[in-house]
Parts: C-alpha cells; sequence; structure tokens
C-alpha cells in the first residue's frame, strides 16, 4: 500500500470549514453535503475542505485535537507509556500534514503542531521499530499491537513482512540439515 | 465623601485576586489565579505588563521596589518591580502560602499558610525567619504593627491573635470568627489592619461590622458598623493618613469609614456584586482600588480623605444620601444635620472637637449625649429638607431608646431607604465586544463581520464579509476614531464621538452604490453625539446624545427625523422595520428599565410597538438586539435568555433559549450573533470565561437550538407540547411576511404546518392512551378539519364513541367556520387549503398556481364555453340567476373564474328546481362515508366548485367544446347578458358556493341529460322549507331565498342536521355505479368527456384519500413503551 493510498483514505475524514459562498445541499454519492451557509461551520471531507480552500471559498477549522496544548499532552503520554498511546485521529499525521500543507493560515500555531505531531510520530515510529527488534530477536509467533493507524502499520509493513519471509527461508534452510547440512550445499 | 466609582477592568481569571498600590501611586498590582502579576498604569491602562510568578498567585505585597507573592508551589518569592526579574524564594511552607504583608519599612516579609503556620522573614537575609505556631487551622491573614513589635493574625479556627514577633510567643487571642476548614471554605478572608501612622488601633473584620482593638491594652474600644451592611467584611484597609477606613465585603458593598467619628463616609456598590478580595489605599489616599472574585479591577477615585483635606467643601452626589447611618444615633443625627442635601460644607473636624474623644473610648455613652443640642445645630443649618426619611427616623428613635421623645416637628434630612437606582447600561452596539478592547469586534452580524484595531502600529478598521460574493473585504484607516460601526448587504457605516475641534461625524461606504461615489460623511450639529446606528433596506438611522433619531436614506439623503423618548441603548434595523431599545425610566436594584420601538419605515410607515416596556430577566441588562433573519425582533439580555416576539399574542416577548443552560462553566457565556428562524438556529459564539470573544484566534459559531421553556419538557407530553408550540412561535413570520408583502417559501409553511398537525395528532393519541378524552377534545379545536377527521377516526376505532362524537361537533364547527371565511379567504389562507383537502385535492396548493398561468390561455376557450351554455340556457328565473352568477363571478378574482364553467353547466340542471328528482347524493357513497364526513361534505362544496373546475381545463388537451356555427349568433347575447349583470351585487356566487348541496359539482351533459342529481340534507331540508320562505318574505328572489334558507339551516340543531343527511344518504342508491357511467358515458360531448375525466380523476383521488388515512394513522399509533 503506497502511502499516498492511505492519504487518500484519509480525506474521507471530515473537517470543520466555514465557507464563504452560499449553497444549498449537494446530492454526492458518499452522502449530502451542506447546506453551505456564508460564516456559518460545516462538516466537510477533508477533500473538499482542502479544494475549497484551495480556491479561497473557505476557512479551515482545526479539529479539536490540532491544539498545542492537547497534542503536547498526547506527546507526554506517548513518551511515558512503552506501549502505544491512543492516538486523537486515525489519520492524524495525514490530517497534519494536509491541512498543515494547504491551510496553515487557518491553523494557530502551525508549526508547533507540524513539530509536536513530527514528535509523537517519530515517538511511535520508534516503538514500533523497538517492538520489531524484540519480536523477531524472541522468535516470538505473533505480537499485539494496539492503537497503531494505518499510516503507522504501512510503514512497516513492507520492511517486516520482506524480512521476515527472508529470515524464514534462511532458518527454514538453517533447519533441516543442520550446520553441516548447509555447508554441503556450498 | 465624594468619590467616583470607575468602571471594572478585567484583570484576571476567575478566582481569588489582589491588589496593592506601589510606593509612588503611580501603579496598581494586581495578582490572581492565573498566576500572572499585573502591573496597571492607572486603570485606563489598556496594556498592563505582567509577570508570571507561578500557576496561581495568592497573594502580594510590594513595598522598595521588591514584589513579594504567595504562589501555588508553596513558596514565597520576591520579584523585582517594576521590571519582574525574580529574586530569589524567601521562605517555602509545606502547602501554599495565603496571605503575605510587608512591615512598615519593608525589611520584614511575614506570611501565613495553610500548614497552620505564620513565619516572619528578613527579606535582606531570608535565613533569618521567625515562625509562628499556634493557629490550629489555615492562617487567613497577617498584619504587622507598625511600630513592628507585634504581630496579628487571623486563622480559620476562628481565632484572632496578637502575636510577640520577638518572642514568638501568643500575646492575646480573641475568638472571633467562625471555625471552618479551609481557606476555601472561610466565609469571610478576615484581611486585618493596623492602623499604619499612630498604630493606635488594629481593625478586624468581624461580620458585618469592624472591631477596632486599642493596641496595648488590646481592649475592644470600638465597633464599626453600617446599617446597610448586611454581607459580611471580607476585608479592610487604612487609609495612609489612618483616618479612614475601607471595608469590602463579601456582596461586593465598599464602605469607608471615619474612624475619629465612626461614621460611614462613603458608600458603593461593586457594579456586579461580586465579592470584594482586594482592597488597597494609593499612597495619596485620593484612590481605593478593589478587585473581586471575578477577576476584575475597580477603582474609587477622588476619595478626598487626607487630613489637610478636611475642610475643603465636599459636595455630596445624590448616592450619599443613604450613606450616613451609623450605629451611633447622636453621631447618625450629627451627620444628617450636617450632610443635609444642600449644605456644602461638611465640618468633620468641628465636630471631632465635639464628640470626638467621648465617643472613642466611651462609645457606648454617645447615646445619652444631648441630642436636642445636636437637633438644634441641625435645625440651624437645614435649608429645606425633605420629610422622606421621616418614618425612619422615628424608628431608629424608638430603637434608641434614649430619646423617646424626639421632636416630630423638626425638619428632618431627607432620608431614602427605598430601592436604589441602578446605574443605566451604556448605549452599545449589538454584537460589537467593549470599547475599551484594542482589538475588538465592532459588529458582527449575519453579513460580515467589522473588526477595530487601535494599537501602536495600527488603527484601522477591517470589514469582512462571511460571503465573499456580497463584497472583497475592505482594510479602513480609522484616522478619525471612529467608535460604532454597522454593517449591512448594501454599506458599512461607521461613526465617530465628537472631539474638542471635530463634530461627531457619520461615514458611510455604500459599496454596493452604482456611481463612483461610494462613500459619504455627515457631520451632526455641534453637541450632539452618536450614540448608536443601524442600517436597514436603503436606510440608516442614527440615534444621538441630544435624543434624536436621524434618518438617511443609504446614498446619503437626509430622511425623517424624530426625538426618542429617552437615552437610547440600541437598535437594529431589518428590511424596513426598526428596533430601538431606550431606557424608559431610571431603573431600581439592578433592574433596568427600558423601552422598545418598532417602526416601520419605507412603504408604509408606521409606529407597530409604541414604547412598550422590553422584559427583562432580573437584574440583568440588555446584551444583543437584532432580528432574526425572517424579521422577527428578538434579543438577548445578560442571563443568557433570548425573547422572540410573539406577533400573534399580540406583539408579546417569548423566551425561546437559555444560553447560560448549555454553558458547561459559571464562567463561559454564548455570544449571539444571528438567529434563524427557519430553520431554528441559534447562531452563537461560545466565549470560554468570557462574555466576549477575542478577536484572535479567530472565534468560530456553534448553533444552539431552541426550547420554550415549558414545564415538564422531560416528559413525552411535555415534549410534544414544547415541539408544537416552538413550531407555531417560529412560524409566525409566514404570515407577517406574506402580510407585508414579501414573498413566502409556501414549502417550508406547508411542511411546518404539516409538522404542526402531526404533533398535535400524536398529542391526541398520546392523551387517548392515557383517558384524557377531554384534552383530546381541546387538541381537537387547535387541530385543522382535515387532521379532526382523522381524530375521528382514531377515536372510533379506539371505541371511544363519546369522544368521536363531541370531535364531529368541533369538525362540523371547523367546516362552518372556514364555509364562512372562504369567500374571502379562499386564496390567501393555506390552512384553509389544507382543510380542503379531505375533498380529494391532495396538491391544491400548486394546482392553484398553474390554474392562474393556464388561465389567460384559457380565456378563449371560457367565452366558447360561455357562448356554449348562453346557447342551452334556458330562458326564465333561473337562467337569469344562472346567468347573472356566471356575470359576476367572471368580474371575480381570477381564481375563480376556472368555476365558471361548471357551474354554467350546472346551472342547466338548476339544484334548486332538479330538487324533487330526488337523486341520490355521490357524495354520501364514499366508501368511508359516516355521519361525520357527510356534514363534512358541507364544508368542502366550495372547494369542490373551484378546484375540480380547474381541473379538467387542466388536462393537456383543451378541446373546442362545441360546434362554433351555433355559437356566433349567441355570443352577442351572452355579451349583453353579462355587462348587463355586472353592476348587480357580488353575493350570488357567495351563496352560490355557500349552498352545501353541492358536492360533486362537475355535473356532464350526460348527467343533466339523465337528471341524477346528487343531493345533501341542506337540499331535502330546503325542498321541505322553501314554501315557507317564501311565504315568510314573498319579495325574495331565489338566490336570496336560499341565502335564507342557508341561515335558517344552520340555526337548526346538529342533530337535526344530522338526521337530514341521514335522509339524504337513505335516498342515495347507487351513487358509484352512476359516476362510473358518467365517466364512461362521456359521449356526450368533448366538454363531457372532460369533465367525466374529471371525475373520474376525483373518483381516484377519493379512494386514494380514504386509504390513506388509516396508513397515516398508524404512523401515529402511540408506542406505550
Amino acid at each position: 500500500m503506497d502511502p499516498s493510498e492511505v492519504e487518500f483514505l484519509a480525506e474521507k475524514e471530515t473537517v470543520k470549514i466555514i465557507p464563504n459562498f452560499s449553497l444549498d445541499k449537494i446530492y454526492l454519492i458518499g452522502g449530502d453535503l451542506g447546506p453551505f451557509n456564508p460564516g456559518l461551520p460545516v462538516d466537510v471531507p477533508v477533500w473538499l475542505a482542502l479544494n475549497l480552500k484551495q480556491r479561497q471559498k473557505c476557512r479551515i477549522v482545526p479539529p479539536a485535537w490540532m491544539d498545542v496544548e492537547k497534542l503536547e499532552e498526547i506527546r507526554e503520554l506517548e513518551r511515558k507509556e512503552d506501549t502505544f498511546a491512543p492516538v486523537p485521529s486515525p489519520y492524524y499525521m495525514e490530517l497534519t500534514k494536509l491541512l498543515l500543507n494547504y491551510a496553515s493560515d487557518n491553523i494557530p500555531k502551525a508549526d508547533e503542531i507540524r513539530t509536536l505531531v513530527k514528535d509523537i510520530w517519530d515517538t511511535r515510529i520508534a516503538k514500533l521499530r523497538l517492538s520489531a527488534d524484540s519480536f523477531i530477536s524472541q522468535l516470538e509467533a505473533h505480537a499485539k499491537l494496539d492503537n497503531l493507524t494505518l499510516m503507522e502499520i504501512n510503514t512497516i509493513r513492507a520492511f517486516l513482512l520482506d524480512s521476515l519471509n527472508c529470515m524464514y527461508k534462511l532458518r527454514s534452510n538453517l533447519q533441516p540439515g543442520s550446520s553441516k547440512g548447509q555447508f554441503t550445499d556450498y | 465623601m465624594p468619590c467616583e466609582r470607575k468602571p471594572m477592568r478585567y484583570g484576571h481569571s476567575e478566582g481569588h485576586t489582589e491588589v496593592c498600590f506601589d510606593d509612588s501611586g503611580k501603579f496598581i498590582v494586581t495578582c490572581g489565579n492565573d498566576g500572572d502579576v499585573r502591573i496597571w498604569e492607572g486603570l485606563d491602562d489598556d496594556d498592563p505588563k505582567f509577570i508570571t510568578v507561578g500557576e496561581k498567585a495568592y497573594s502580594l505585597a510590594l513595598k522598595n521596589g521588591k514584589l513579594v507573592t504567595a504562589s501555588s508551589n508553596n513558596t514565597v518569592q520576591i520579584h523585582t518591580f517594576p521590571d519582574g526579574e525574580p529574586d530569589g524564594i524567601l521562605t517555602r511552607f509545606t502547602t501554599n502560602a495565603t496571605h503575605v504583608t510587608f512591615n512598615s519599612s519593608g525589611s520584614r516579609v511575614a506570611a501565613g499558610s495553610s500548614d497552620f503556620m505564620v513565619k516572619v522573614v528578613e527579606v535582606s537575609d531570608s535565613s533569618q525567619q521567625k515562625t509562628l505556631r499556634g493557629h490550629e487551622a489555615p492562617v487567613l491573614s497577617v498584619t504587622f504593627d507598625p511600630k513592628d513589635d507585634f504581630l496579628a493574625s487571623s486563622s480559620c479556627d476562628g481565632s484572632v491573635v496578637v502575636w510577640n514577633i520577638e518572642e514568638q510567643s501568643q500575646l492575646i487571642s480573641w475568638p472571633l470568627l467562625q471555625k471552618t476548614n479551609d481557606v476555601s471554605n472561610a466565609k469571610s478572608l478576615c484581611r486585618l489592619s493596623w492602623q499604619p501612622s499612630a498604630a493606635k488601633l488594629l481593625a478586624v473584620p468581624v461580620e458585618t461590622k469592624v472591631h477596632l482593638y486599642e493596641r496595648g491594652t488590646w481592649d475592644h474600644v470600638s465597633t464599626l458598623s453600617d446599617d446597610l451592611q448586611t454581607q459580611l467584611i471580607n476585608v479592610v484597609a487604612w487609609s495612609p493618613c489612618g483616618r479612614f477606613l475601607a471595608a469590602g465585603s463579601v456582596g461586593g458593598s465598599l464602605t469607608v469609614w471615619d474612624v475619629n467619628s465612626k461614621l460611614c463616609v462613603e458608600r458603593q456598590k461593586h457594579e456586579k456584586g461580586f465579592t470584594v478580595c482586594g482592597l488597597a489605599w494609593s499612597p495619596s489616599g485620593s484612590q481605593v482600588a478593589y478587585t473581586d472574585t471575578e477577576g476584575c479591577l475597580g477603582l474609587l477615585d477622588g476619595l478626598s480623605t487626607s487630613t489637610s483635606t478636611t475642610q475643603a467643601p465636599t459636595k455630596k452626589t445624590a448616592k450619599d444620601y443613604d450613606d450616613l447611618f451609623d450605629d451611633d444615633d447622636d453621631d447618625r443625627l450629627m451627620d444628617e444635620g450636617l450632610s443635609d442635601t444642600n449644605s456644602p460644607v461638611k465640618k468633620p473636624v468641628a465636630r471631632d472637637d465635639d464628640d470626638d474623644d467621648d465617643d472613642f473610648l466611651v462609645p457606648a455613652t454617645g447615646r445619652v449625649r444631648n441630642r436636642g443640642a445636636v437637633l438644634d445645630d441641625e435645625n440651624s443649618l437645614d435649608t429645606g429638607s425633605l420629610k422622606v426619611g421621616w418614618d425612619r427616623f422615628g424608628d431608629d428613635e424608638d430603637s434608641s431608646a434614649a430619646a423617646p421623645a424626639a421632636p416630630p416637628l423638626v425638619p428632618l434630612r431627607p432620608v431614602y431607604e427605598g430601592p436604589l437606582p441602578t446605574a443605566p447600561q451604556k448605549a452599545f452596539q449589538p454584537g460589537s465586544t467593549p470599547a475599551h478592547l484594542t482589538h475588538r469586534f465592532m459588529m458582527w452580524n449575519s453579513v460580515g463581520i467589522v473588526r477595530g484595531y487601535n494599537d501602536e502600529q495600527d488603527n484601522a478598521i477591517d470589514v469582512e464579509f462571511h460571503d465573499t460574493a456580497v463584497h472583497h473585504a475592505m482594510h479602513l484607516t480609522n484616522s478619525l476614531g471612529h467608535s460604532v460601526a454597522d454593517l449591512s448587504q448594501e454599506a458599512v457605516l461607521l461613526a465617530c464621538p465628537s472631539t474638542d475641534e471635530l463634530a461627531s461625524k457619520l461615514q458611510c461606504f455604500h459599496f454596493s452604490s452604482w456611481d463612483t461615489n461610494k462613500e459619504w460623511m455627515v457631520d451632526l450639529p455641534p453637541g450632539e453625539d452618536v450614540r448608536a446606528l443601524c442600517l436597514g433596506q436603503g436606510w440608516a438611522a442614527v440615534a444621538t446624545s441630544a435624543l434624536m433619531l436621524r434618518l438617511f436614506s443609504i446614498g446619503g439623503v437626509q430622511r425623517e427625523i424624530f426625538s426618542l423618548p429617552g437615552n437610547v441603548v440600541c437598535m437594529v434595523g431589518h428590511g424596513e422595520q426598526l428596533l430601538i431599545v431606550y431606557h424608559r425610566a431610571p431603573g431600581f436594584d439592578g433592574e433596568q428599565a427600558l423601552g422598545v420601538q418598532l417602526l416601520q419605515i419605507g412603504g408604509r410607515k408606521k409606529q407597530l410597538m409604541i414604547g412598550e416596556s422590553l422584559p427583562l430577566s432580573l437584574r440583568s441588562h440588555l446584551c444583543w438586539l437584532g432580528f432574526t433573519a425572517e424579521g422577527t425582533p428578538c434579543y438577548v439580555d445578560s442571563d443568557g435568555v433570548v425573547r422572540m416576539l410573539n406577533r400573534s399574542l399580540g406583539n408579546t416577548w417569548t423566551p425561546v433559549c437559555n444560553t447560560r443552560e448549555t454553558c458547561k462553566s459559571k464562567s463561559d457565556h454564548y455570544w449571539v450573533v444571528g438567529i434563524h428562524e427557519n430553520p431554528q438556529q441559534l447562531r452563537c459564539i461560545p466565549c470560554k470565561g468570557s462574555r466576549y470573544p477575542p478577536t484572535l484566534p479567530r472565534p468560530a459559531v456553534a448553533i444552539l437550538p431552541f426550547k420554550l421553556p415549558l414545564c415538564q419538557t422531560s416528559t413525552e407530553k411535555g415534549l410534544m407540547e414544547e415541539q408544537y408550540w416552538r413550531s407555531v412561535l417560529f412560524h409566525n413570520h409566514f404570515s407577517f411576511l406574506s402580510s407585508s408583502g414579501y414573498e413566502v417559501d409556501e414549502d417550508g409553511r406547508t411542511q411546518s404546518q404539516k409538522e404542526q398537525q402531526e404533533l398535535l395528532m400524536k398529542m391526541f393519541a398520546l392523551s387517548c392512551k392515557l383517558e384524557r378524552e377531554f384534552r383530546c377534545v381541546e387538541l381537537a379545536a387547535l387541530m385543522t378539519q382535515n387532521v379532526v377527521t382523522l381524530a375521528i377516526r382514531y377515536a372510533s376505532r379506539s371505541r371511544r364513541m363519546a369522544l368521536a362524537q363531541r370531535l364531529s361537533e368541533i369538525a362540523l364547527e371547523k367546516a362552518n367556520q372556514i364555509q364562512e371565511e372562504e369567500p374571502e379567504e379562499r386564496e390567501e389562507e393555506p390552512q384553509h387549503a389544507a382543510a380542503r383537502r379531505p375533498s380529494g385535492y391532495e396538491v391544491t396548493g400548486g394546482r392553484r398556481g398553474r390554474r392562474q398561468e393556464e388561465e389567460e390561455e384559457r380565456g378563449e376557450e371560457l367565452r366558447e364555453e360561455e357562448e356554449e351554455n348562453a346557447q342551452e340556457m334556458e330562458t326564465g328565473e333561473e337562467a337569469g340567476t344562472r346567468n347573472r352568477v356566471t356575470a359576476s363571478v367572471k368580474e371575480a378574482a381570477s381564481p375563480v373564474i376556472p368555476s365558471l364553467t361548471p357551474i354554467g353547466k350546472v346551472g342547466r340542471a338548476n339544484p334548486f328546481k332538479v330538487l324533487g328528482s330526488g337523486t341520490p347524493s355521490s357524495s354520501s357513497a364514499q366508501p368511508r362515508a359516516t355521519n361525520i364526513l357527510d356534514n363534512m361534505a358541507s364544508g368542502r362544496k366550495s372547494s369542490p366548485l373551484s378546484g375540480s373546475a380547474g381541473k379538467p381545463n387542466k388536462g393537456p388537451v383543451l378541446k373546442p367544446l362545441a360546434p362554433r356555427a351555433k355559437a356566433k349568433t349567441q355570443s352577442t347575447l351572452l355579451q349583453m347578458t353579462s355587462t348587463k349583470k355586472k353592476s348587480q351585487e357580488v353575493t350570488p356566487p357567495a351563496a352560490e358556493q355557500q349552498e352545501p348541496a353541492e358536492a360533486p359539482p362537475p355535473a356532464s351533459p350526460a348527467d343533466n341529460t339523465e337528471n341524477k342529481r346528487p343531493k345533501t340534507g341542506f337540499q331535502l331540508w330546503l325542498e321541505e322549507n322553501r314554501k315557507s320562505i317564501t311565504a315568510d318574505h314573498p319579495d325574495l328572489e331565489e338566490t336570496d331565498v336560499i341565502k335564507e334558507a342557508m341561515g335558517r339551516f344552520r340555526t337548526l340543531s346538529s342533530e337535526e342536521r344530522l338526521s337530514w343527511t341521514e335522509r339524504a344518504k337513505g335516498q342515495t342508491g347507487d351513487a358509484d355505479l352512476k359516476k362510473r357511467k358518467r365517466a364512461d358515458g362521456g359521449g356526450g360531448g368533448g366538454g363531457g368527456n372532460e369533465h367525466g375525466q374529471a371525475e373520474a380523476d376525483e373518483n381516484s383521488a377519493k379512494k386514494k384519500k380514504s386509504l390513506d388515512p388509516s396508513a397515516k394513522l398508524s404512523a401515529f399509533a402511540f408506542n406505550k413503551n
């Protein structure tokens, strides 16, 4: 799975916007959106929000969790816990990236938020690597990882699967003939 | 003592605050729950410096450039002042310190703590500290003896203790206070204060009084009290000169006593009545700063208390008339005399000479002093006192037993002790934040936002539109200092107050103007200031300080001008309506007495509300005023209650929402920006911990639902009642809009009607289940007629025959009512359109519209039809009547025209003539016929006429009706008759319409030949009674006879009428069959064919209808779970 595909999925998340135009309800396959009243917040999917934002048709209201204090709390929790702490949104990384790239003027303290989210991400990825490492080194058959987001899974999936496959191959070669057998192959 | 109470400033977040002055008196320093120490350069400092000392700051003290604070990290820290650099930690406790104070020289700091200890620390060397142990509860307050020997402290254990600092021992302890377990639970903070210069007295607030203890002897030498002081005193503070003592109470009152005379010399009330928790005199003694538990800072200015000014003339302010009571009767009298309203000079010093020492030492003896002398004095001074306070005076005399024989003839100082007037609220623009802010909203309404910036870099105004399609955002430099603004789809209106050189100006940016000049400006006459302004559609209004309302056109033409009855509070415009709120009279006891005026400007100028009083919640003021998007006036008071005008109940105000109910915390508020009735939305901005939002970060609008404060809305019944009445209230605007000639959203209207009827039906079902039949009938009275029929069905299905019977009476009544109203209102009232529906026309509204469109194209054909009719007309009386009918119908409004054809044709088979043939009524043949439905037939007879008449013509193919050859010859005749009859009365059609016999009116020619006429009870009755009518009134014409008959028939009892309809039914044979026949056998010409079709349509509609109710009923079925 491509990160861009994950991002595509994240674009389905809803976000509040304040439109500066007026439009009746629009009926889409995915559901009805609107009505849009100028000055009145309305929930729309991220893809639409970004599109409107780029056309300067709306202001985006950042999600409640996209706030320095809340993110700091989450970061602290993430650092304190050994396991994965719950994240504010299953697409927190993607949303942060999307919103900050296109609507940083609507988000107070955008830079701090970017740093904080990156910190959280780094902490989590480090944990993920660590757990992958211990998973492999302890030769466990299965592991349980809660609160992982799709993006995080996605970053490690390719590597983990490939390397496990590879290791499996190596092991299966190793076991039947023990060390001697292998040497005979060469 | 005159003084001016300055408006409160917001300083800290909610919670305990403290205040002090710096040594020079230049700065006011406050600390609060937000952990900041703010340094205010005077009260008007808009941008106070702040030092963050911790998460919370409990207390502060300032001396010699050192700022000592007690913060939540259990330390007492020093900061330099005014730089705010941290300068080390003075001492620590195991829990937070509650009060810190300097000694007079500033060399030591005393701190009391919640860990029951008091510490005295040298500022220069914090290692030298003395700990005073002995309290058994958190320490409330500490104060140094100015001579540095002693220290007094109060504690939650109820004691006030004087310590010897050197020996670290308790000298004396008074159990004066109520015991509590924590500072936060203490009723009073009991801030002690030691007289500064003389160091003679220690002031201890004890409940509502202040006890004074003498240094050395530690005797309780006197008590300062005030009759009007009913709340616990929280803090006391001595003036720097040591003569005056100020006290702040839990209830927000501020009192200043002259200690020598023990008189209350100043009494002020906190503007909102919050608890005063910090109090400080400026070093000059002319100001008292105070803070409250809501984090606001206030200032009393102009206190002339220094000893040198005692002889200066002091003018009594109007407020002071009640300031003069004191425990000590003599002194009170004395003071009364001295401070008589007209007495320009107050001589405390002179008084000191007489009685000060005595009083001071032996206050109890004060009462037996020579009253007469005092009173004489008073007489001599008195110039013209009022008698207002006489009773009061008498009472006091009784209570002070010393003077039972007070001479009643002595003119007395006016004493007023009734309710006190409230300060009238200032004029404001609804949707703006306070003017003292540097960045503020000058206007936030449904069109856009006007922001004002006024700081060092910029003095500008930003205008931004919610809908960028209106106009792009504007940035204006605010060189004139505009302070009020309004914004509409057409223009931005700004105004500034007058200055010394410049007059008050009104500036308008008329951006929607089509010429190149987008701006105009007007100077107001000198001495007149703009107080409030608003924009409507094509006009602007300005209320000025000269109680004047000036109207301008949007292009800048001066229009009407009129005087306002009082000082304006605010005003708003919407379309052609102008709503003004003004001060009707002074309010009392915290109330505002506001009046409201609603005017219609524009086409039809008139005053809709003439100075009615505006109902506000108790002790609240107006916060927002506006119109809903649909044009209904509404407003919000400071208690968060939103009220809306109910035009259908004689312009009363109905509370529709309480925004405070949805607030999470006490200090949260909603700042309303707009109201919509359809959909029901209250648009507002949630403000955490304040009443209004900051400009940054940009606040987001939230939507609150409305809720009428009906009883028991938790029950299903209450809930539905609330929904019903809310729906009714919020759809009043439809009738207002249509009556004032605006376009109305018909869909929304019918929708709401449907919703209301559904709710009624649900309530009906609920009441039925609960066996509340009387209530059912009451509900049925609110229903429209067709819903009543549903209700009847529901009742009869649930075997409540008595109920069904009563309901049928109601239905009958309603039918009659509609019948009477209809001739005038057949087009206007959608309610009636709904009522007509049971007669088989589901979509009357839409059809009517189309009918009108088709009217023109049909004009020709109609004429042809007419011709045909005329041709077939018989000569004779009936024909004459009929023709007159056609003629006048033609005259009548367009919607009636469609009925022309059928009437004409029906006329051929004149109902009155063919009565005798005894043809059955087709209406009774309906499958769901019951007696009530039969009766209802009379209610719908006129609508079918017009409705079904419109129908055939609406058919896709409109064929010429008859051979033209004949028509030619007859056309002239018709013309003649119709013109001749035009002058005749218009009543015949009405009579014809009212005539209840015609349930299925369109009789085809085929029908005519067969001479099968439907018949109803009225016809039967008419048949029998015709003779008696004609006998009674031989001179009556045919139509008048029918009218007369109608009247008589109506006077019959319902049972009789029922019996007639029964009879009519009895005669009914196979109407259905005949109908079908009619439909099939429509070969009697093109016209007949069409009518047959119509009939068929109608039949199917009826059939559908007959199925409908049960389906609907199932939806209403009450689910008891």
